[in-house]
């Protein structure tokens, strides 16, 4: 039976599921017409194929901004009977996390790819000049396979994509979806996820996918150049746009490293997560392929392996994405990127581009290029090719390891990855590092075909000498010297890279300033490794606590240290170097921000420095909390502060209930009552501090209480002082009629209850006493935090390295693009 | 011989090599069983015994978590993990534990949840605003 639905907005996602089906046709037409108009057998200055393939890939343009268009209309507007809109956003987001919901599922991602890929293939049209029929040729199927992922039909049990346009009752099965105005209780979507709410979020995703869309281009090139039998034409085209991808892919990793160091979500600038790891694959693959293009441009050598890896890089950009998006990493993966049931759509995505790299590879094996002659020891050329290879090897390695689900899957092993991975990868990757650090060194000093052989290894010496001496001074001085000796090794080939790149900088500034990129971008690379392998060598966490109460100290020696610290609120704690206090909390929308107070002190107990932060923890509804750390930066070095326990805020509904109707009693927050008799001036000590009665006060007032001149009120001035701070409370003892009462007052911060519960008269005023009934919050009934303290030393070398290294593939580019025109 | 020979034999010994180290530091998949057999450490993949109490309070320490888990094959053990309790642990449908056994102690070193958060999962999540609560305010 048909239900007549009310209040849905069916006609943008019907207009954007036409946009999905025009696009995937367009991107087929102009497939076709591209292919017909590169054809060996199509007619010169017939230009009829190649004018109906570039209108097909306009039209495509334009259904995928249209698409785009719809896509930001349904999450802009909260329409939620769409699926894509209910699962990525809520009404509470900001308008700038709106925005990122666009990209937060798979399908918007698709989405993300198809455009830069759409505006990639306008450049060249714009631009390819006699390579646009077979460049365009390939970036068109790209893009025909990129448009079925998100097509969203079923036909029979298989369904093809997964169209962002679903209806959401289409997408479940659920009793509500019977009533036809099952709208109305939808009021709000679920939201992003609290570990997206971060600014990187929006930035980072359409940096990151214009270099992997970016990486088609060079695939194309290689794939023209084996198809038209230009077998060496292609690679001074290609160059240029291989070191855009390298550029922008390494800078949407490099964000998303960031956005990891910065949330902390995964502990640290790079976890060795098998997501990250496939995001590298194309990178390493494509930098190495870069190199080996260079080689062949300058002497001949090398075709076959710079074709090689051309091609394979962009077969890895799919097989990453088969990675993260079929479900197979599910086990080993902490990125919970969800199955969409397009596995094997996936496996098709990658065999298609793989099957194309090992057609033409083979059917052009005999007519390749290859030169028999072998290289110059001593020549640029044979080192680069070196270094390039273990590159190679390198990404070898994460792959094999990465894909261990991939090989239990097919051969039905059982392997798990490796224990510790990060200690794994490490040495093994720190191995390669060593190589190839030492070579963006050397082979600096080395010319191309011939090199002078004394005064290369004179220079060459000089230079690692120089580089050891200031390694020694490094390692000592940061304490990487204590670190396994493979890092102290890439230390030492990373330092030395920095400096012979250095002197080809200080050259190319004299003069041959278009060596400068190169030299930059290697300066770069080495800097970064150097961060990156003394923040991570020498990190420490400052919070530790050895004192748990049900450890022995045997137990605390062989377990490995406990890293969360307990702070009870107002209650200093001594921390390495610092005292921290947590001194309170705030809210500020879906945001819980937790105060807390660092101050160190010197020898002599004198206050040296003092500051704040604020590590905040979103509260998600029912999907938990989500903790994100403030940080302290200094020139040197990073603090951290992650909360990561509190019993402040609560997830349990029902704990949350209780609060908000108060129907839990005061007095079951409290341990059992204690009554004191004392005079003024007295004292009551209790666990955290002192309590002391300063004076009577006859003419307490209470509250919405009014009194006659027959009530006695009185009220007791009491003072607090625990942890260095005082409090002042005021219980008070009232008569009125032939009734007694007494107010207690609440000191929240010092964790007390206290009433006026007697007044016990003195033969003279002065030895008169009263009793004061104090009720101490027990331990667990007190605010605390629990958190975790990190310090980060010398992470800025790891950024500033980056930004280095992107500037120096700018500068090759604009290089290598000069190049273009003048030949 | 030519160079290029011996770097194409330096090459695929570095890959073989790159292959057995990855496969004598790879674990395995086990059970509780073949974690009291082995004693190295292994990954266990089970789910949380809902029925068992947690255990977690920060007030006493604040890096001892300790909950029961069924493994895959039905067998049961106490968990006991370094640190604080995992955000949504209760919710829960698949845990993946990276440790090893002491005593009749499975101590963690990692933990890797599968949670049906409101995030991934299919369920509908419907709000009605109940009358009580208006009512109460």
């Amino acid at each position: 039976m048909d239900i007549a639905y009310k209040g849905e907005h069916l006609l943008p996602g019907q207009l954007g599921q036409f946009f999905i089906v025009l696009a995937l046709g367009s991107a087929l037409f102009s497939f076709i017409c591209y292919f017909f108009a590169s054809r060996e057998t199509a007619l010169k200055g017939d230009n009829s194929w190649l004018h109906m393939g570039r209108i097909g890939y306009w039209l495509n343009t334009v259904s995928i901004l249209g698409m785009g268009t719809c896509l930001f209309y349904l999450i802009y507007n909260h329409y939620f009977e769409y699926h894509y809109a209910w699962s990525y956003t809520s009404r509470s987001l900001p308008v700038y996390y709106i925005v990122s919901g666009f990209w937060n599922g798979q399908e918007g991602a698709f989405l993300l790819w198809m455009f830069w890929q759409a505006v990639l293939g306008n450049i060249l049209i714009w631009k390819a000049k006699s390579w646009e029929k077979p460049v365009m040729t390939t970036v068109a199927l790209s893009q025909v396979i990129l448009c079925s992922m998100i097509l969203g039909v079923q036909i029979g049990a298989a369904h093809i994509g997964s169209s962002p346009f679903l209806l959401l009752r289409n997408a479940m099965e659920a009793p509500i979806f019977q009533r036809a105005d099952y709208l109305d209780f939808i009021k709000d979507g679920r939201g992003m996820n609290p570990s997206l709410q971060n600014y990187w979020m929006i930035i980072h995703p359409p940096v990151l996918f214009l270099g992997i869309s970016s990486l088609v281009i060079p695939f194309a090139y290689a794939v023209a150049g084996l198809w038209q039998r230009r077998y060496q034409d292609w690679v001074k085209p290609a160059i240029p746009y291989a070191l855009f991808a390298c550029m922008v892919l390494g800078t949407g990793v490099i964000m998303g490293a960031f956005w990891a160091y910065e949330s902390l979500n995964f502990g640290g600038f790079w976890a060795w997560d098998p997501v990250e790891n496939a995001s590298i694959f194309a990178w390493l693959v494509l930098v190495a392929a870069v190199h080996v293009l260079i080689v062949f441009k300058n002497t001949g050598h090398s075709y076959f392996t710079a074709t090689l890896l051309t091609l394979l890089s962009f077969v890895l950009v799919w097989y990453s994405s088969f990675l993260a998006r079929s479900g197979v990493l599910g086990d080993s993966s902490v990125h919970a990127f969800t199955d969409l049931g397009l596995f094997w759509q996936l496996v098709i995505g990658v065999m298609v581009f793989l099957v194309i790299t090992v057609y033409l590879l083979v059917s052009r094996w005999k007519e390749l290029p290859i030169t028999k002659k072998d290289e110059e020891t001593y020549s640029r050329e044979f080192w680069m090719f070196v270094g390039a290879v273990f590159m190679g090897l390198s990404c070898f390695h994460l792959i094999i390891v990465t894909s261990i689900p991939v090989w239990n899957l097919m051969f039905g092993t059982k392997f798990a990855p490796p224990v510790d991975p990060v200690k794994h990868y490490n040495v093994i990757q720190a191995s390669f590092a060593v190589v190839v650090t030492l070579l963006t060194g050397f082979t600096q000093f080395l010319k191309y075909k011939k090199t002078d052989v004394t005064r290369f290894f004179i220079t060459t010496i000089i230079y690692l000498v120089f580089a050891a001496l200031i390694t020694a001074l490094i390692a000592f001085g940061t304490g990487v010297y204590k670190l396994h000796f493979v890092f102290i090794l890439v230390m030492l080939c990373s330092v030395y890279s920095v400096v012979a790149n250095a002197k080809v900088l200080a050259d190319a500034m004299k003069g041959k300033f278009k060596l400068a990129g190169s030299a930059i971008a290697h300066i770069g690379f080495g800097l970064m490794l150097v961060g990156a392998l003394i923040s991570a060598g020498t990190k420490r966490v400052i919070s530790e606590n050895l004192t748990g109460e049900q450890y022995s100290e045997d137990f605390a020696k062989t377990e490995n240290p406990k890293e969360n610290i307990l702070l009870y609120k107002n209650e200093p704690l001594k921390m390495g170097d610092y005292s921290v206090t947590f001194t309170g909390d705030t809210i500020e929308g879906l945001n819980h921000y937790f105060n807390i107070n660092y101050t160190r002190l010197d020898a002599k107990g004198n206050k040296t420095e003092e500051f704040n932060l604020r590590p905040n923890v979103i509260v998600a509804g029912d999907a938990g909390l989500s903790s994100s750390p403030d940080t302290k930066h200094y020139l040197l070095h990073d603090l951290y502060t992650h909360v990561t326990m509190t019993n402040i805020i609560s997830n349990d509904p029902k704990a949350a209930e209780e609060q908000q109707h108060g129907a839990n009693t005061d007095d079951s927050d409290y341990d059992a009552p204690v009554a004191h008799q004392i005079a003024i001036g007295d004292t009551i000590p209790y666990r955290d501090g002192i309590i002391v009665l300063k004076r009577l006060n006859k003419n307490a007032k209470i509250q919405d209480i009014p009194l006659t001149q027959n009530d006695i009120a009185i009220g007791a001035q009491i003072e607090v002082i625990t942890h260095g701070k005082t409090y002042k409370a005021e219980p008070v003892y009232l008569i009125k009629g032939k009734s007694v009462y007494d107010f207690g007052k609440k000191v929240e911060d010092a964790g007390l209850k206290l009433s006026f519960t007697k007044i016990i008269p003195g033969k003279t005023p002065g030895e008169g006493k009263v009793e004061i009934t104090v009720y101490t919050q027990p331990e667990s009934k007190k605010k605390f935090i629990v958190m975790k303290a990190i310090e980060f030393p010398y992470i800025n070398f790891l950024w500033a390295g980056t930004i280095i290294m992107v500037i120096g593939f700018f500068i090759s580019i604009l290089r290598r693009n000069k190049e273009l025109k003048t030949v | 011989m030519k160079k290029s020979s011996i770097l194409g034999i330096i090459v695929i010994a570095v890959a073989i090599a790159v292959i057995i180290s990855t496969y004598s530091t790879s674990s395995t998949y086990g059970s509780f069983n073949d974690a009291k057999k082995t004693g190295s450490e292994l990954h266990v993949v089970g789910h949380l015994n809902k029925q068992k109490a947690l255990f977690y309070d920060a007030t006493k320490d604040a890096n001892y978590f300790s909950f029961y888990m069924k493994d895959n094959k039905g067998e049961e053990c106490k968990v006991i993990v370094t640190g604080t309790k995992p955000q949504d642990f209760e919710r829960s449908e698949q845990i993946v534990l990276t440790g090893k056994m002491k005593g009749n102690e499975f101590h963690a070193s990692h933990i890797l949840l599968k949670c049906p958060s409101k995030y991934t999962d299919g369920k509908l999540n419907v709000t009605e605003v109940s009358a009580r609560k208006s009512a109460s305010i």
